[in-house]
């Protein structure tokens, strides 16, 4: 167990989240201001780890559901997050236990944190994802048994809607009309669980990944080490997993489009020594596949986080522009997504790639020459 | 054009002044900036009419860029109080005005904080009413703390006004005196950055009225008798009203005005503009004749905002930089310079300290001071320094271009002469006349602009329609600041559509720029 207690360390996890969310997931900013403003007040964040809460434990995702233009006018109401809280209790009928975030990668790392802030309920170090996903059938949880519904979606005036369906496909269709009408953003508890169901179905240790990345990039900022070798250092030591710097160079085009709701672009890295050396990253929310002249290099449910040469920071999809200079990394997903249950909702097909999924190992071991 | 134009550029060090008519400089001078810019202004403009001599029609427009409002921001001086009245409960308490501020300013200037009912979603539609009572008792609370400057912010403001221009009704009504900035006329979508934008011109708008006045009694005092104008962050004027109550329109107008100048001087619209100065070379890129902006967030003085300000680069090469020997024996340029204090200390002004000025001197790219107290100076470390000094500029170079097609280069301020020959990626090297006081030709230009920024419908009548919609309301936003109707021309179009959500909900931003009617 510990909290967040410094200004500096919420800014971390900011930054790491965003590093997790692959191009996408919102920008935590928004929750980032929410948790420094307890933090100026004296109330911190209570994280802990899986093996402390009992099996029959109550664990609950408080997760933010909309559009990213809306929450950087609507921001976060601590009202809200409070009546939340007490809400859901009522609705389930017992008391939580400890809260839980449904997807690490982007916004979604910060709002458990702000709420654990306000109620001094202890965030679990896992999450549903280890990345950001576009949809809630996605999940970690989802694939291994735990359903997001029943769930409690609320707006800031008051307004409440429960959720009973059929499948986690339905509930997203479901939970984004409702959002929808609420002015395209809104707060809910999803997934309840017991603490038995996260310990085996969540993607473990995130919350303190998001910390130890985001620290990992300042520091080297700070003693001007190189940034990429001190993280790949970092990933070294996460156990089965491999990262790698795919590609290094400066973006040379970006197109971005939205249909059905989809943030749909495409960004071209050029050498920075050979403008027809080219790097090729899909986003579809998030960043989908990365190839170099056309072969492959890393591919979703892995990991592709486009970042900043110099300063490291990690970008999302809506950040990229002409001419920035950037290092694109791979980092492979959790074993637990690379599972057979898991590749029937997070295949690369699935998200409307032709092509079928390579760990990044074999993808690293086929390029070296 | 028959009459003359002024233009002034009032930087941290020196203020600048050209003597223009239609497309020629007649005169132009370069003087020392004084603390209370007034009479540095004076010195400029008296010392301009004497190089120009007899004028044979009478000068019809004054323009003026400065640094001032900016450098007083950062460095936290000629600030005040301010009381913001946030317009958006119950949304949002849990990230209140100033949370991301740094806390030397966040608390050291017993601003007040004010969270009040009313707001509006995306569409446009009210979630709750506007509390008039909470904004008239929020109003009376600051009014006895003697608070003078207001903010007033609201969600979702560029799409429904309506809501702070009410709150401002009735703050005004309380306060009579009361400067008031309202987030939706300095900032765009994004109520934190937008806010913030808003609380910092609020801090600055006491000082705003009297550095504008003392500018405006400066060419009074000239015996000048034309509009004054002041350059905003695209490079496009507005009047002195305007600037003094949106000081914050005017903090990038420095680097726009040297890189609209460039393209001005020098007739190219699209290049690479690097202006090389005491300390450091900024540079920037035109396309079409405008400044490439930044995409992103900007940090002002530690302060997050979201307006848009000219996408430059800063590296530490500069006229006064130290040339100092590695430990692998290569001599490198930067980033420590001896800035205003070259002519003392440089070696060709008889100091005894090498600056990239003297290399650039050996290497007989210019002709300053006394060459020949650098007899000693090996060719080996000229050539190594040199090295050092392009290679640096040239990498700058390359990062602000999207293309590997080598660009035209501009160079401009006083520093230029340390470039000489050519440079990887870069098809020729522009020196324009003037070009150390390209910032003052760029103030000159005279042209103002109106942009929109707002959420449009576009599944009700289509993507054309909400797209005309934006245009119009940027041109008439154009012509109400004083544009020639007939010749406003859209530069600049943005769509971003909302993700996540099956809506058709499009952010539109379209910029319309057209010269100013009373010159056109």
């Amino acid at each position: 167990m510990y909290r967040v207690e410094t200004m500096e360390d919420i800014r971390d996890m900011s930054r790491g989240a965003v590093l997790l969310g692959t191009g996408g997931g919102g920008d935590p900013y928004i929750g980032e201001l929410f948790v420094r403003a307890q933090i100026r007040k004296g109330r911190y964040p209570t994280i802990i780890g899986c093996d402390e809460i009992a099996d029959d434990a109550f664990v609950v995702s408080i997760a933010g559901v909309g559009a990213p233009s809306v929450i950087v006018e609507h921001l976060v109401s601590e009202n809200t997050l409070h009546r939340l809280l007490a809400r859901a209790e009522s609705f389930y009928g017992r008391r939580i236990d400890a809260l839980i975030s449904a997807e690490i990668g982007g916004a979604n790392s910060m709002f458990p944190l702000a709420l654990s802030s306000i109620s001094g309920l202890p965030v679990l170090d896992a999450d549903g994802i280890g990345r950001a996903v576009p949809q809630i059938e996605m999940t970690a949880f989802s694939i291994f048994g735990v359903r997001a519904t029943p769930a409690l979606v609320m707006d800031d005036s008051g307004n409440i809607v429960t959720f009973d369906a059929v499948s986690d496909r339905m509930a997203e269709d479901l939970i984004r009309v409702v959002t929808g009408a609420m002015g395209a953003m809104a707060f809910g508890a999803f997934y309840p669980m017991t603490g038995k169901q996260a310990r085996e179905t969540a993607i473990q240790n995130t919350l303190t990944q998001t910390l130890e990345i985001g620290r990992t990039i300042r520091q080297a900022r700070l003693s001007g080490t190189d940034i990429f070798a001190d993280l790949l250092a970092y990933f070294a030591g996460w156990e089965g997993r491999a990262a790698r710097v795919l590609f290094d160079g400066k973006i040379v085009d970006v197109r971005h489009e939205t249909r059905d709701g989809w943030h749909w672009g495409e960004a071209v890295i050029a050498a920075l020594d050979d403008p027809e050396d080219q790097c090729t990253v899909e986003i579809r929310n998030e960043f989908l596949v990365a190839r170099r002249n056309g072969r492959t290099l890393a591919i979703v449910p892995d990991l592709i986080t486009i970042m900043d040469r110099e300063t490291g920071e990690p970008l999302t999809g809506e950040m990229l522009s002409y001419g920035q200079r950037v290092k694109v990394l791979g980092l492979s997903a959790d074993p637990a997504l690379r599972k057979p249950e898991s590749m029937e909702v997070l295949a690369p097909r699935l998200f409307g790639l032709d092509e079928d999924f390579v760990p990044l190992e074999g993808l690293m071991a086929a390029a070296t020459p | 054009m028959t009459g003359y134009r002024i233009g002034i550029d009032v930087g941290g060090t020196n203020t600048d002044a050209v003597l223009m008519r239609g497309n020629d400089v007649v005169a132009a001078v370069k003087r020392f900036t004084t603390q209370d810019v007034g009479s540095g202004v004076v010195d400029a403009v008296t010392g301009l009419l004497d190089e120009a001599g007899d004028l044979d029609a009478p000068v019809r427009a004054v323009m003026i860029g400065t640094t001032q409002f900016v450098n007083a921001f950062v460095q936290r001086r000629n600030l005040e109080r301010v009381a913001i009245i946030r317009v958006a409960l119950p949304k949002g308490d849990g990230v209140p005005p100033l949370a991301g501020w740094p806390d030397d300013i966040a608390d050291g200037y017993g601003s007040r904080i004010y969270m009040v009912g009313g707001g509006a979603f995306y569409d446009g539609r009210d979630y709750a009413p506007l509390d008039e009572e909470a904004i008239a008792e929020a109003a009376r609370d600051a009014k006895a703390a003697g608070i003078e400057a207001f903010v007033i912010s609201a969600n979702f403001a560029p799409i429904r006004p309506d809501l702070e221009q009410r709150a401002e009704e009735i703050v005004k009504a309380i306060v009579p005196g009361a400067r008031i900035t309202l987030s939706g006329e300095v900032g765009g979508l994004g109520l934190i950055d937008r806010e913030n934008a808003a609380i910092i011109n609020a801090m600055l708008s006491g000082f705003a009225i009297d550095v504008v006045r003392s500018m405006a009694a400066a060419i009074a005092h000239l015996g000048i008798e034309a509009p004054l104008y002041i350059s905003q962050n695209d490079g496009t004027l507005i009047t002195t009203e305007v600037a003094a109550a949106y000081p914050i329109f005017t903090c990038a107008a420095g680097p726009t005005n040297s890189l609209r100048g460039a393209a001005f001087l020098t007739g190219v619209r699209d290049a690479i503009v690097a202006d090389i100065g005491g300390t450091t070379t900024d540079v920037g890129f035109l396309a079409k004749g405008f400044p490439r902006e930044t995409a992103t967030a900007n940090m002002i003085g530690g302060v997050r905002t979201n307006f848009r300000i000219p996408d430059t680069l800063s590296i530490g090469v500069g006229g006064g930089s130290l040339v100092r020997q590695a430990q692998d024996g290569r001599w490198t340029v930067g980033p420590r310079s001896v800035g205003f204090r070259l002519r003392e200390e440089g070696m060709v002004f008889g100091g005894t300290i090498l600056t990239a000025t003297d290399i650039a001197v050996a290497a007989g790219h210019a002709d300053i001071g006394d060459a020949s107290r650098l007899a000693d100076l090996a060719e080996a470390t000229v050539s190594s320094a040199l090295d050092s000094i392009h290679g640096q500029i040239a990498d700058a170079i390359d990062q602000m271009k999207t293309s590997a097609a080598p660009m035209p280069l501009i160079l401009v301020g006083g520093g230029h002469v340390l470039v000489g020959g050519s440079l990887p990626g870069v098809r020729e090297i522009l020196r324009p006349e003037h070009a150390d006081v390209a910032n003052a030709v760029g103030a000159a230009i005279a042209l103002v602009s109106g942009r929109v920024d707002a959420m449009f419908d576009t599944t009700e009548h289509g993507r054309e329609s909400a797209l005309a919609q934006a245009k119009q309301q940027a041109i008439d936003a154009a012509v109400a600041q004083g544009a020639h109707a007939a010749e406003v021309e859209i530069v600049e179009i943005v769509e971003l559509p909302m993700t996540h959500m099956k809506t058709g909900a499009t952010q539109i931003k379209v910029r319309a720029v057209g010269p100013i009617a009373e010159l056109a």
